[in-house]
């Protein structure tokens, strides 16, 4: 018995994923944001709420708080960049802007001209924040797991920006060609 | 554009409007339309062939160069 998968069908799982990923990636970066506010200001002793590391982040709080600001802020960066890139995605969605009567079109142009620019921004503050944990062991620090930061995976990233610079420029010039084909009779 | 399309004064020798054209070329109203403007980038020749056809002209009777 064929199963057949219709396009129309993958991109209503991936609409339900996306939103499902959007959610997870707001809580996320909210919890962090309120977390780090609650830590600096407030309660040195929320540290331990941090659900991530919280270890690692006890040590690097007691071991100097500057540098726990700046891990805070590149970690709470790179989580919102992270929710905004599905938040584009959830929006590309919602808003029916994909149109396979018509697929190379300009929103659809900015929006992965978007994600190049958000991939690439998620990339460099992840580098930077790889290279700022290992500065920090050499200090005395204890090692940072990357993948706990949220900040690991930065060429990955600048990978994706990369191959999305392609990707946009191949749908301009599909643009172009749709618009001829368009307007020849 | 240097190529001008005369769609319009050819319909007119001929006393033939825009959907009786469009029926019997086969081609919609709206293009049509964007051949009669022309806003076309493009003309088939399968298209330029039934228009010729219809109106009873030569190709050179709707386009015409000029520099």
């Amino acid at each position: 018995m064929e199963i057949k998968i219709s396009t129309q069908q993958v991109l209503n799982v991936l609409k339900v994923i996306a939103w499902i990923i959007f959610i997870g990636l707001c809580i996320d970066a909210g919890g962090l944001i309120v977390n780090s506010f609650i830590t600096l200001f407030v309660n040195s002793q929320a540290v331990n709420n941090f659900w991530i590391d919280s270890e690692y982040f006890s040590e690097l709080l007691s071991f100097d708080r500057g540098n726990f600001i700046v891990i805070a802020i590149l970690m709470i960066i790179v989580a919102v960049l992270k929710s905004f890139v599905f938040y584009l995605i959830v929006k590309l969605f919602s808003e029916n802007q994909l149109n396979f009567m018509q697929p190379f079109s300009v929103p659809l142009r900015q929006f992965i001209k978007n994600l190049v620019y958000l991939s690439l921004a998620i990339g460099i503050f992840s580098f930077y924040g790889m290279r700022y944990t290992i500065w920090l062991s050499s200090k005395g620090m204890s090692e940072a797991n990357l993948q706990e930061l949220n900040i690991a995976g930065a060429d990955v990233w600048i990978f994706m920006a990369v191959i999305l610079f392609v990707i946009v420029q191949i749908v301009k010039r599909g643009i172009e060609i749709q618009t001829e084909n368009e307007l020849t009779v | 554009m240097p190529i001008i399309v005369n769609l319009d004064v050819m319909m007119a020798k001929r006393k033939m409007s825009l959907n009786e054209l469009s029926e019997k070329v086969g081609v919609t109203v709206s293009n049509l339309s964007i051949l009669k403007t022309g806003k076309a980038k493009a003309v088939r020749f399968s298209t330029l062939e039934a228009i010729c056809e219809v109106l009873d002209c030569q190709p050179g009777d709707i386009l015409e160069y000029e520099n």
